[in-house]
């Protein structure tokens, strides 16, 4: 008897032991998930989140780019978007893909079309309204100047603290910064899409005329950040509820712009923003150059956190600001591998070569990077003939475009960014489990929260 | 005669890699299920039935791997 009550004590005691520490070990942890974490309240001096461990700051950027062949972009004349497409297949082309847009909506809308019913296209039409976006922004915030004080003085990493922290609270999800030197100043657009030059002038002030816009030679930072797109309405791409995740984005960048400006106006300095969608600068290239993600096969940016679920936008200040390095995450060299993109593009309008180059498709292209150049009109006529929308499917399939929500999708994206070796079977395993493209009217189902994204997910990658 | 108001119990240790082994199941199907909730919680039904699936042969096999062994235990 004593000797199995001795068995029993020792035991208990054992037991009480384990728990004890158990409970010793635990209770920092349970203590510290009460307090807020330490990468919260931006521990770095610039404000720079935290990003994923898989994602590594680098020198140069995982594309190569020869600047020596790198060109100022006209925007206007270049791109398909606006005039441009004119020169690339002719006027009359242009009008017959207009007529043909437009005929083949209204039989989508009478025939009722899943994606492309009346609720669809009212949904599409009601970003039509826009606040407006221009170069010097709205000026009516009062200056130091009105106030009789002097204008705001800091370091650059406080600058670009503050800079970070209001403009997340404007609602941008990403922010890096970019000097610009001899070299990134060949990223910002010799001509604007309303076909204004820009032209970098020794004024101290910005101004704007009828032929151009002046950036002074001292505004020498390009602010650089994303405004997330739902997921789940641009993997209803390409139709309307699809088209509609991008304007939506636009419209919520130019209150984000208009804010951004009034907010450096109020401290004293100059915020040069985008006079329309895709003006000032080549976003992407400049979101390469700070770190905010890599180029992928799809020519545009795909981030760490987010994938290709961002539009990026850029504005031009005199404010000195830390700037950002580029990051290599895995994504380019995934992208050689993975083709999902370029093999949903129905126009095939995108690369199925497995290494980047430096050759062109067309004048829409602006050369000096090794990448996967697209045909641009291949892809626009697609819009106009087929879809009736700007497409999308490109995003919609793209394997980084995730939520996060299933724990899975980090440990994939650390496999990318660190055994290569895996980038088939990763590819082929996102097949299987069926993400991609998904039915249009099942949104119309779906409980969301604003905007269709979950803005605790910045808060939670940082 | 004094009765005997003893009980024996026996303990079976089981050995470090069984233990091991257990741990791995339960983290894999804590894995599995989150995974599956956070699949639907991502409107992913095929990814979300997938994992769901996985879960299911994993907690099957682990009952039958403790049913096998205590049954072998106990005859």
């Amino acid at each position: 008897m004593s000797e199995e009550k001795k068995r029993v004590s020792r035991r208990d005691f054992l037991r009480l032991a384990g728990l004890s520490a158990g409970v010793g070990l635990a209770a920092p942890r349970l203590k510290g998930m009460a307090e807020p974490k330490a990468g919260a309240t931006y521990a770095d001096p610039a404000a720079r989140p935290n990003r994923p461990w898989w994602v590594k700051t680098v020198e140069e950027p995982t594309i190569e780019i020869n600047w020596d062949k790198m060109e100022r972009f006209n925007e206007q004349m270049g791109s398909v978007r606006g005039p441009g497409m004119a020169k690339y297949v002719g006027q009359d082309e242009v009008d017959r893909l207009k007529k043909v847009n437009a005929q083949r909506t209204t039989e989508r809308i009478l025939a009722n079309e899943p994606g492309y019913s009346l609720k669809d296209q009212a949904l599409y039409s009601s970003h039509g309204v826009r606040v407006g976006r221009s170069y010097l922004g709205p000026q009516k915030a009062a200056t130091p100047e009105d106030r009789g004080v002097p204008k705001w003085q800091g370091t650059p990493e406080e600058a670009a603290r503050m800079l970070r922290v209001a403009l997340r609270h404007y609602g941008a999800a990403q922010v890096g910064f970019v000097e610009l030197d001899d070299k990134t100043r060949k990223l910002v657009y010799s001509h604007d899409p309303d076909g204004k030059e820009l032209i970098f002038t020794d004024d101290a002030a910005a101004s704007e005329t009828d032929d151009a816009r002046y950036i002074p030679n001292q505004a020498k930072w390009v602010v650089v950040y994303t405004v997330r797109m739902s997921t789940e309405t641009l993997k209803r791409a390409p139709t309307p509820v699809g088209a509609q995740t991008t304007s939506l984005a636009y419209n919520r960048s130019e209150n984000i712009q208009a804010q951004l400006q009034e907010f450096l106006r109020g401290l004293g300095y100059q915020g040069l923003g985008e006079s329309s969608t895709n003006a000032l600068t080549i976003a992407p290239a400049m979101a390469v150059m700070s770190g905010l993600g890599e180029l992928g096969r799809i020519n545009r940016l795909i981030t760490p956190e987010f994938g290709p679920m961002v539009r990026i936008f850029t504005l031009i200040t005199d404010l000195p600001v830390a700037t950002d390095k580029p990051i290599n995450a895995g994504i380019t060299e995934f992208c050689k591998t993975c083709k999902k993109c370029a093999e949903a593009c129905v126009p095939g309008a995108l690369s199925l070569e497995t290494e980047p180059t430096w050759e062109v498709q067309g004048g829409w292209n602006n050369p000096g990077h090794k990448t996967w150049y697209e045909n641009s009109v291949k892809c626009l006529t697609y819009w106009r003939e087929e879809v009736q929308t700007n497409c999308g499917t490109c995003f919609a399939v793209c394997p980084f475009a995730k939520e996060d929500k299933a724990w899975i999708h980090q440990w994939v994206k650390g496999g990318i960014a660190s055994v290569p070796a895996l980038d088939g079977f990763v590819r082929s395993m996102d097949d299987t489990f069926g993400y991609g493209q998904k039915d249009p009217e099942s949104w119309w189902n779906e409980d969301l929260p604003e905007y269709g994204i979950d803005t605790m997910k910045t808060v939670q990658e940082a | 005669m004094e009765k005997d108001n003893t009980l024996k119990i026996e303990l079976a240790r089981r050995p470090w890699y069984e233990w091991l082994a257990w741990v791995v199941w339960l983290f894999v199907l804590i894995f599995t299920a989150q995974n599956a909730i956070g699949s639907g919680a991502e409107y992913e039904p095929t990814a979300a039935t997938i994992f769901w699936a996985v879960f299911a042969l994993l907690l099957i096999g682990g009952g039958i791997v403790w049913y096998v062994r205590r049954q072998r235990l106990i005859s």
